[in-house]
């Protein structure tokens, strides 16, 4: 189910929070209602934890993520890496990396298994996305735009993508990661698709000026009618790459 | 579902002869950087407007970039020549105007998409500011006059009304604002005009002369006789942001500094003319400069006669014609 939301009149929800299958990432300094918004969907399943990154609330684009580990730009302090490394799960290695492109939420986009990076990113940072996040990584472009972690946003099960997206960059992309794509809009009209929302496999957030034609697509496209929190989703997946091969 | 490419009109038209989606997307990514470097230099005034609906007041000025320290290396020599016009409001700038009212009512959560889409649908009155065939579409100046009695209904106009009330609290002038937001709402227009702060101030008197011109047309045009009434105001509230000194209390300080600083130069004439004012204080989290470290950004809000207009203007023009 897709949740609409604001962060003190912002609709930039992907912006001030991060959230993947097994933590999700808050900023400090907006509203409880939005952290509250938060917790209610997911208190159960998987920590909501409040955070800054350098001192900053723009987490959810300083940030990249995923089930098996998160990436820091150098710009996190001592305290805040601590307090990361303490409120999530002992299997998320929690990891900070030196990287000129230091706005890593822009520059990486990624699932449980799959990473799409900026052009330009460093070979030593590439190998610790394959290290700590567990993927396969892909130095990709979106509609001629090189902060491929802004303008498209995935899951395990599907993806949305700017929608200046050509069909076959569509059909290429969607081989390479092996999820169905759709190129569309969130927030009324904004092209930047993972600012204005953010995802996982069983939920979503998005701004509150996502219209309901938006929402629909997202929720089509993400599978999130009939989804629900669960490790037999993974089990599943393993065993049907098993057969395949 | 098609999709229509609306914005990059020019880059769409650009197709490079290739043949593998690969080198396409190379191209274009080289295309992209030249297009944006060449938005940056002026073009010479084009002449008919894009639209039948809109109506196009020319501004051409040369806006001069007082940055001395680029190197010789730069392709620019620190002056940037812009073209500004002035459009009616269209569903389009939504995010734009958006953008640009985010602070409005300081750090409160209110319904600001319905708010900007009521100032968007308004189209006989305001007016915003953009750059002639721009190809982001960017907002830079925003400025209208909202009927508090006509739209009273709307959830955005009511809690802009409460948000007045709220902050008004331990003031004198709560009587009067309370009557102007409740009995006297149809004679009292919301002034809202918002901007990127470096705006030239050469845009201000047309910008203003503007609105209040099409605000006694509109008294005139409008369809029906509602609507031609909505318009005649007697009062208009304006909400508005300045720098106050944070002594500014105390008496026999020694200083010279000003009491107040305006962010915005028609506010200090406003501020004037203004029937009554008070200042409020903020919650939002501030960044302050330097020069400004003795200063604490406030809210103000100010009720000006409909009739000291025409002083307005006047002294606005011979402001304007002082500073520059």
């Amino acid at each position: 189910m897709a949740t609409r939301l604001q962060f003190e009149n912002s609709c930039e929800v992907g912006v001030f929070s991060k959230l993947t299958n097994a933590y999700c990432l808050v900023s400090i300094g907006g509203s409880e209602s939005f952290y509250s918004t938060f917790e209610a969907e997911l208190a159960d399943v998987i920590p909501v934890v409040k955070t800054s990154i350098g001192g900053t609330r723009i987490i959810g684009r300083l940030c990249a993520g995923n089930k098996n580990g998160l990436l820091l730009p150098h710009t996190t302090t001592d305290q805040e890496l601590q307090h990361l490394r303490n409120s999530l799960p002992d299997q998320v290695v929690v990891q900070r990396v030196e990287e000129r492109l230091s706005a890593l939420g822009n520059c990486i986009a990624c699932n449980d298994h799959v990473a799409l990076t900026h052009p330009e990113l460093d070979r030593e940072t590439e190998e610790m996305i394959a290290d700590v996040l567990g993927v396969e990584v892909f130095r990709q472009t979106i509609a001629g735009n090189i902060l491929v972690g802004s303008y498209c946003t995935f899951s395990n099960k599907g993806g949305l993508v700017h929608p200046h997206t050509s069909v076959e960059d569509l059909d290429e992309l969607s081989t390479l990661l092996q999820v169905p794509l759709v190129a569309g809009t969130v927030n009324r009209g904004s092209e930047v698709i993972a600012a204005g929302m953010t995802v996982n496999d069983w939920t979503a957030f998005c701004g509150s000026d996502t219209t309901a034609t938006e929402v629909s697509v997202i929720e089509s496209v993400f599978k999130l009618r009939e989804a629900q929190p669960s490790a037999i989703v993974d089990e599943m997946r393993k065993s049907l790459i098993d057969s395949y091969v | 579902m098609p999709r229509k490419p609306t914005r990059h009109r020019r880059l769409m038209n650009y197709r490079p002869l290739t043949f593998s989606p690969f080198a396409r997307q190379a191209a274009r990514v080289a295309s992209v950087c030249t297009i944006n470097r060449q938005t940056n230099i002026a073009e010479p005034n084009k002449s008919p407007p894009k639209s039948a609906g809109d109506k196009l007041v020319k501004n051409s000025l040369k806006d001069k970039n007082e940055q001395s320290e680029s190197s010789d290396e730069e392709e620019f020599d620190g002056n940037v020549q812009v073209d500004f016009a002035f459009f009616d409001p269209k569903a389009d700038d939504f995010h734009g105007v958006k953008t640009l009212l985010q602070t409005y009512l300081d750090d409160r959560e209110w319904d600001l998409s319905g708010f900007v889409d009521l100032i968007l649908e308004q189209t006989t009155v305001g007016s915003v500011v953009k750059v002639e065939d721009d190809e982001d579409n960017g907002v830079f100046a925003l400025v209208t006059a909202l009927n508090l009695g006509r739209y009273m209904d709307h959830k955005c106009i009511i809690e802009v009304k409460e948000f007045l009330l709220k902050v008004s609290q331990e003031k004198d002038v709560i009587d009067d604002l309370r009557s102007l937001l409740g009995k006297e709402a149809q004679s009292v227009g919301l002034l809202v005009s918002q901007r990127v702060t470096n705006l030239p101030p050469q845009l201000l008197p047309p910008l203003y002369d503007g609105l209040f011109k099409e605000v006694s047309w509109a008294t005139e045009d409008e369809p029906t006789e509602e609507l031609k009434n909505s318009f005649h105001f007697k009062v208009y509230i304006i909400v508005s942001k300045v720098y106050k000194h944070k002594n500014a209390d105390q008496k026999g300080k020694q200083n010279s500094d000003e009491t107040i600083i305006y962010v915005k130069p028609e506010d200090e004439i406003f501020h004037k003319l203004s029937s009554w004012s008070f200042e409020f204080s903020l919650h939002t989290p501030q960044i302050v400069a330097h020069e400004l470290r003795n200063y604490q950004q406030m809210g103000l809000v100010m009720a000006v006669k409909a009739d000291k207009i025409s002083t307005f203007q006047q002294q606005l023009q011979s402001l304007v014609e002082e500073e520059s």
